[in-house]
C-alpha cells in the first residue's frame, strides 16, 4: 500500500510539474504579454500616442468606447497582459470613421486632438498578388478600395485601372481594408493597414 | 466533495493534453475542393445592361463557385465589374424562396402549398377577375431582368387570353423616354450604332449618365480609348452632379438641374450659327418638325433657336456654365471626326424626357454626326433586357413584339394571324402604363396583378401611396420572384422561379445585341422557370374561362420539357413568325446560332448565316446593314426605314427649355436627385445578399454639397432628414463637392423604411413617355442627429 502510495504520489508530484512548467509564463511568454498588441488591421484609435508609451498613459476609463457613435472601438481583454483594457480598433470589424469623437473625450492624453486628415493610425498596403485588380492578366475591374476611400482621388488613386495608395495622405482608418472584396478564407484582404506609424516617428505633415 | 481524486487528475491530464494538442494543431485545410471549378458555362451577366458575357464556373458538385469574363466577347472582352464577379453567390443564398407560398388575407401569415394549387388559385382569381369585371381588371407587371421568353409569352396571354393590354413592365420607370425619343427622331427605336464605335469616336458627350458607376465595363472602354488618345479624345461631362464619370472629363457642363434642355438648344444654336452644321446631310435626311404633325423649315427652327443664344442659355443654366462653354463644347461635338454621345437614366427619367432625348438626337441629325464610324447617338440601358424582351417583345401597354404599336388595326392583326387566334381577339385601346397601372391597383380598378422579377413596392416613386394601394385586399396579388422583397410582403401568392442560370433563355443588350444564357445549374427546392409557370397557369385559366383561345395561346408550349425545349419553342415563335420583316428581324438568331456564338447577335439578322457574323454593328448603312439594301428606296447610302416615320427622314424637333414639374420655392427649397451605386443593383434584394457588395456600400447616404451643409450645420456622417411634400427618410450625409449648391443626391439602394429615398420622390411623369421623373424633386433638409451606427437591412 505504501509503495503504491508513494508511487502515486510521485506520479502527481510529477504531473503537477510538468503542468506548471507549461503553464506559468515562459519567458518568452512574459515577453508576449508585455509586447504591443498592434498588428495588421488592428489599430490603435486616432490620435494614439508612441504605442511604447501607450500602456502608461491609457488609464483603461473606457471612455472612448463609450464615445464611438458606431461601435468600432473595443477594450481589450486580460489576455493581452499589460495593454489589457485598452482601446483597440479592428478595422476588419468595424473601420473608424473619422468622426474623431474620441480623441476629445480622452482625459490623459493617450489620444491626442488631431483634425481628420493628419489622421495616422496606419498605412493602407495593396497586396498584388490577391488584389483583383492587380493580378497580372487580371480580367476583373474592382475599385472598391477607391470608391470608399473618404480621401478618394488623394489617399486612394486609380491609375492605369489600378488602385496606388498615396502613403502622404492615407489616414489608416481602415475602411478600405473593411470593404475589400476579398475575404480572410480566400487569402486575407487585399488591402490591410499596418501600423507602421506606432513605432516610427510621424513623418512631417503634407502641406 | 462528488469530484474524486482520480477523476480530478484525470481531468486535468485530459484539459492539459487537449490545451497543448490544440495550441499545436495546424490550420484545418477548408474542403480543398470547395473552389476546384469543374467546368465553366457561358452566359450572360444580369446586373446591368451592358450585356458583359460571363462564365459560371461550377465545381464537381454542380455548385456555383466563380464568376470570370468571356474574352471573346465583343462586349466586355472578357472584364467583369464587381457585381458581375460576386452574383454567383446569391444562387444558394438560404433566403432563396423555395415553395409557392398562399395567403388569403394580407394580414395572414404565409402557408407553403403544391404547385397544383397555387396555380389553380392564380388561374382561378385571373379568371373570376376577367368574368366579373372585366379584362381590364387583370394586369401584368413585368420586368426588363426577365428573359424575352417570359416577357413575350407573359404578354401573349395577358392580350390573347385575358384580352387586356394591362401589360407593364419596370422599363417604363427608365427606358420609355428613351424609346420615345428614338421614335419621334429616328422613326426606330434602339441606337443605331453600338459599343464598337466607342474606339473609333473622337469626341464623347456624356450628359445624364454617371456611366462609371452605372456601366462600369462600358466606363472602362470608353476610359480606354481616352488614355490611349489622349490629345486627340475629347470628353465632355454634362451633369448637375460632379460623379465618378466626369473624373476623365476636358469639360464637365454644371448646370441646375431641369435646365439641360435650354443647353442643348443653345449647343444647336452655336452649330448653325458658327455653320458648323452638315447642310448635305440635312437636306438629304432630315425635315424640321414643330408639333405632332407640323413640319417647318429650317428658318422657323432657326427663329424657335433664338431664345437660346449662349449667353441666354447661360443664365438659365447657371452652375459653372458660361456662353463660351457651351460654344467650346458644340465645336468639339460638331469638328470631331465621330461624335458619340451616351446618355441613361439623367435625361430619361424627367418630365419631359423624350424633348431631352429629340434635342440630343438633334445635335446629331445636325452635325451628321450618325452613320458614321465613331459617330451615334447612343442612350445607355440600365437593365439586362429592357431592350430585348420588354421593348422588342411587347412588354409595354401599348406595343406588341417586333415594335408594333398596339393602336394600329393592321398591326394588330399581324400578331393575331401569327397566333392562330381569331382576328379582333387583341383588345384596340392600349393599357394603363405604370403609373396609371398602380393607381387602378389603388382604387382597386385592376383586381389582380401579376408582378414578376421586380418589387414596385420599393421601385415606384412616391412609393408609401402606392404600397396603400397594394395592400388592399381586394386587390389579388401574385408576385414570382426568387428572394421575398418589399412586394412579396404586399401579396397573396408568391411563386418561387428558377435564377439566371437555372433556365434558359435570351437577353437583349443596350447594342441591339441578343444573348442566350443557358441552363447550367439545379434550381433550389421547387423553384420553377417563369415560362413553365406562366403555360401552366394559362392552361389552367382555359378551364375557368371555357374558353378554346385561351388553351390556343399555350398550346404550343404544353407539356414541353422545361428547361430548354419550352423556352426554344417559345423563341422561335416570336423570332420566326413576329420580327420577320420587322426592324428588328432575329430570324437568323435561333438557339443553335446564339449558343455558339461567345457573344451574341445584333438585329438586324434574317439568315442564321449572316446571323453567325455577329449581325448588323450599324443599322440603316448600306453594306452594314442588309435591311437597307433590302428597304431601299433610292440611291441614299443611308436608308431610315423605321416603322415610325413613313418619310423615311429624320426629324430635328422644336423644343423649348421646360424644367421639372416640382421646382423647389421658399418652403421645399433643394432640389432632390436620386441614383445609382456601382456596387448595388436597384432594390438590393439580390445585392444586398452579397456580404462583400454590403460591405462597401451597407446603406444608402446623401450626398450633399460643402456649402449647403455649412448652412445646414451638417458635417460628415451626420444623420440628415430630407423631407418633401410625400414623406420623409433619414440617412447618413456625405459632405462632398459632388452635387452643385442648391441639390441633394441620394441613392435608392436601401430597403430600410427609414431610408427608402422613393417614399419622397414625385410620381409626376412625362407625358409623352409616362416615364415618371426620379431626378427632380423638391426637398428640404435637416440635420437630426451626429453619426449613428446603422444596420444594413435586407427583406
Amino acid at each position: 500500500m505504501a509503495e503504491k502510495g508513494r508511487s502515486r504520489r510521485t506520479a502527481l508530484k510529477l504531473l503537477a510539474v510538468v503542468t506548471g512548467f507549461f503553464c506559468f509564463p515562459t519567458v518568452s511568454q512574459a515577453k508576449t504579454l508585455a509586447t504591443s498588441p498592434l498588428r495588421d488591421n488592428l489599430l490603435r484609435p486616432p490620435g494614439a500616442v508612441m504605442e511604447h508609451h501607450y500602456p502608461g498613459k491609457c488609464i483603461r476609463c473606457g471612455r472612448c468606447v463609450e464615445v464611438c457613435p458606431y461601435h468600432c472601438v473595443e477594450l481589450l481583454d486580460i489576455r493581452h497582459g499589460l495593454s489589457a483594457g485598452t482601446p483597440i480598433i479592428d478595422i476588419e470589424k468595424s473601420p473608424c470613421f473619422l468622426c474623431m469623437k474620441c480623441v476629445h473625450v480622452c482625459p490623459t492624453g493617450a489620444l491626442l486632438p488631431i483634425e481628420q486628415h493628419e489622421t495616422r493610425m496606419g498605412l493602407a498596403v495593396i497586396d498584388h498578388h490577391t488584389c483583383v485588380s492587380w493580378k497580372p492578366d487580371s480580367l476583373l475591374m474592382c475599385k472598391t478600395c477607391y470608391n470608399v476611400c473618404p480621401f478618394r482621388d488623394t489617399a486612394i488613386r486609380m491609375e492605369e485601372f489600378r488602385p496606388h495608395v498615396d502613403e502622404r495622405y492615407c489616414t489608416g482608418c481602415g475602411i478600405c481594408t473593411n470593404a475589400c472584396l476579398i475575404n480572410r478564407d480566400q487569402g486575407g484582404k487585399a488591402i490591410n493597414v499596418k501600423p507602421i506609424y506606432a513605432t516610427i516617428k510621424l513623418p512631417e505633415a503634407p502641406q | 466533495m462528488s469530484l474524486s481524486r482520480r477523476d480530478f487528475i484525470k481531468n486535468t491530464a485530459a484539459l492539459t493534453a487537449a490545451s497543448y494538442i490544440g495550441m499545436s494543431l495546424p490550420f484545418v485545410a477548408g474542403e480543398a475542393s470547395a473552389t476546384d471549378v469543374a467546368s465553366w458555362h457561358r452566359g450572360t451577366c444580369r446586373l446591368c445592361g451592358t450585356g458583359c458575357r460571363v462564365q459560371l464556373g461550377i465545381n464537381s458538385k454542380g455548385t456555383p463557385v466563380a464568376m470570370r469574363g468571356e474574352p471573346k466577347s465583343r462586349t466586355n472582352f472578357g472584364y467583369l465589374c464587381m457585381k458581375g464577379m460576386m452574383f454567383y453567390k446569391i444562387m444558394n443564398h438560404p433566403d432563396r424562396l423555395k415553395m409557392p407560398l398562399y395567403r388569403e388575407k394580407k394580414t395572414d401569415k404565409f402557408r407553403e402549398i403544391s404547385w397544383d394549387k397555387a396555380l389553380d388559385i392564380a388561374a382561378q382569381k385571373f379568371a373570376e377577375s376577367k368574368q366579373k369585371y372585366g379584362p381590364n381588371s387583370t394586369a401584368y407587371y413585368g420586368s426588363g431582368q426577365c428573359l424575352t421568353e417570359e416577357t413575350y409569352l407573359f404578354q401573349k396571354i395577358m392580350r390573347a387570353a385575358l384580352q387586356t393590354n394591362n401589360v407593364e413592365g419596370n422599363p417604363r420607370l427608365c427606358m420609355a423616354s428613351a424609346v420615345g425619343g428614338y421614335l419621334t427622331s429616328f422613326g426606330a427605336d434602339e441606337p443605331i450604332g453600338g459599343y464598337a464605335n466607342i474606339e473609333k469616336s473622337s469626341c464623347m458627350f456624356l450628359i445624364g449618365s454617371n456611366m462609371a458607376e452605372a456601366h462600369p465595363v462600358i466606363f472602362r472602354r470608353v476610359m480606354r480609348h481616352k488614355m490611349n488618345n489622349k490629345d486627340k479624345v475629347k470628353i465632355i461631362n454634362a451633369d448637375p452632379r460632379i460623379s465618378a464619370t466626369s473624373r476623365i472629363a476636358d469639360m464637365h457642363m454644371q448646370f441646375k438641374p431641369g435646365t439641360d434642355l435650354a443647353m442643348l438648344n443653345a449647343m444647336a444654336y452655336t452649330i448653325i450659327d458658327e455653320k458648323l452644321h452638315d447642310e448635305q446631310f440635312i437636306q438629304d435626311y432630315a425635315v424640321f418638325r414643330q408639333g405632332k404633325k407640323v413640319q417647318v423649315d429650317m428658318d422657323t427652327y432657326w427663329q424657335s433657336l433664338q431664345d437660346y443664344t449662349p449667353e441666354k442659355a447661360a443664365a438659365i443654366c447657371g452652375g459653372n456654365i458660361t456662353a463660351q462653354m457651351i460654344r467650346e463644347a458644340a465645336r468639339m461635338f460638331a469638328k470631331s471626326d465621330g461624335t458619340m454621345t451616351f446618355w441613361c437614366m439623367g435625361i430619361n427619367q424627367r418630365k419631359r424626357g423624350v424633348w431631352a432625348n429629340n434635342l440630343i438626337h438633334n445635335l446629331h441629325i445636325l452635325t451628321g454626326q450618325l452613320c458614321k464610324e465613331g459617330a451615334d447617338s447612343f442612350s445607355l440601358t440600365g437593365q439586362p433586357n429592357a431592350c430585348g424582351g420588354v421593348r422588342e417583345g411587347g412588354g409595354l401597354c401599348h406595343i406588341l413584339p417586333g415594335h408594333r404599336l398596339v393602336a394600329k388595326e393592321k398591326l394588330r392583326n399581324q400578331v393575331e394571324d401569327a397566333w392562330g387566334i381569331p382576328r379582333g381577339r387583341i383588345a384596340p385601346k392600349p393599357g394603363a402604363h405604370t403609373i396609371k397601372m398602380f393607381q387602378q391597383v389603388n382604387s382597386a380598378d385592376i383586381k389582380a396583378i401579376w408582378i414578376n422579377c421586380t418589387s414596385p413596392a420599393q421601385s415606384l416613386p412616391n412609393v408609401d401611396l402606392y404600397r396603400k394601394g397594394m395592400a388592399r385586399e381586394d386587390v389579388f396579388i401574385v408576385t414570382s420572384d426568387i428572394f421575398p422583397t418589399k412586394t412579396t410582403e404586399l401579396s397573396n401568392l408568391v411563386l418561387p422561379t428558377a435564377f439566371h442560370f437555372e433556365k434558359t433563355g435570351v437577353y437583349g443588350c443596350t447594342e441591339r445585341r441578343s444573348q442566350i444564357t443557358p441552363r447550367a445549374v439545379v434550381s433550389p427546392g421547387e423553384a420553377r422557370p417563369e415560362t413553365w409557370i406562366a403555360t401552366e397557369w394559362c392552361a389552367r385559366m382555359a378551364k375557368y374561362l371555357n374558353d378554346p383561345v385561351v388553351l390556343q395561346t399555350v398550346k404550343p408550349f404544353l407539356g414541353k420539357e422545361m428547361y430548354v425545349e419550352q423556352p426554344e419553342a417559345i423563341w422561335d415563335e416570336y423570332t420566326q413568325k413576329l420580327t420577320k420583316h420587322r426592324d428588328n428581324d432575329l430570324r437568323g438568331a435561333t438557339y443553335k446560332v446564339l449558343k455558339q456564338m461567345a457573344d451574341g447577335v445584333q438585329w438586324p439578322a434574317a439568315t442564321e448565316s449572316y446571323a453567325l457574323t455577329g449581325g448588323t454593328v450599324m443599322k440603316f448603312v448600306k453594306g452594314s446593314d442588309p435591311m437597307a439594301t433590302s428597304e431601299s428606296k433610292d440611291d441614299k447610302p443611308f436608308q431610315f426605314y423605321g416603322p415610325a416615320h413613313a418619310d423615311r427622314k429624320l426629324w430635328v424637333w422644336v423644343r423649348p427649355q421646360a424644367g421639372a414639374d416640382e421646382e423647389p420655392d421658399a418652403e421645399w427649397p433643394m432640389y432632390l436627385s436620386t441614383g445609382r451605386i456601382i456596387d448595388h443593383w436597384h432594390t438590393t434584394s439580390m445585392t444586398g445578399r452579397i456580404p462583400e457588395l454590403m460591405r462597401a456600400n451597407p446603406y444608402s447616404f446623401v450626398e450633399i454639397n460643402p456649402k449647403d451643409a455649412l448652412k445646414h450645420g451638417i458635417k460628415p456622417n451626420d444623420m440628415v432628414e430630407i423631407s418633401s411634400r410625400r414623406g420623409k427618410v433619414t440617412m447618413p450625409a456625405k459632405v462632398m463637392e459632388g452635387p452643385i449648391e442648391g441639390m441633394v443626391f441620394a441613392y435608392w439602394h436601401d430597403m430600410h423604411e427609414d431610408r427608402m429615398i422613393n417614399k419622397v420622390v414625385k410620381d409626376s411623369f412625362d407625358p409623352g413617355s409616362k416615364e415618371p421623373e426620379f431626378k427632380i424633386c423638391a426637398c428640404r433638409i435637416k440635420r437630426v442627429s451626429g453619426p449613428k451606427a446603422l444596420k444594413p437591412f435586407v427583406v
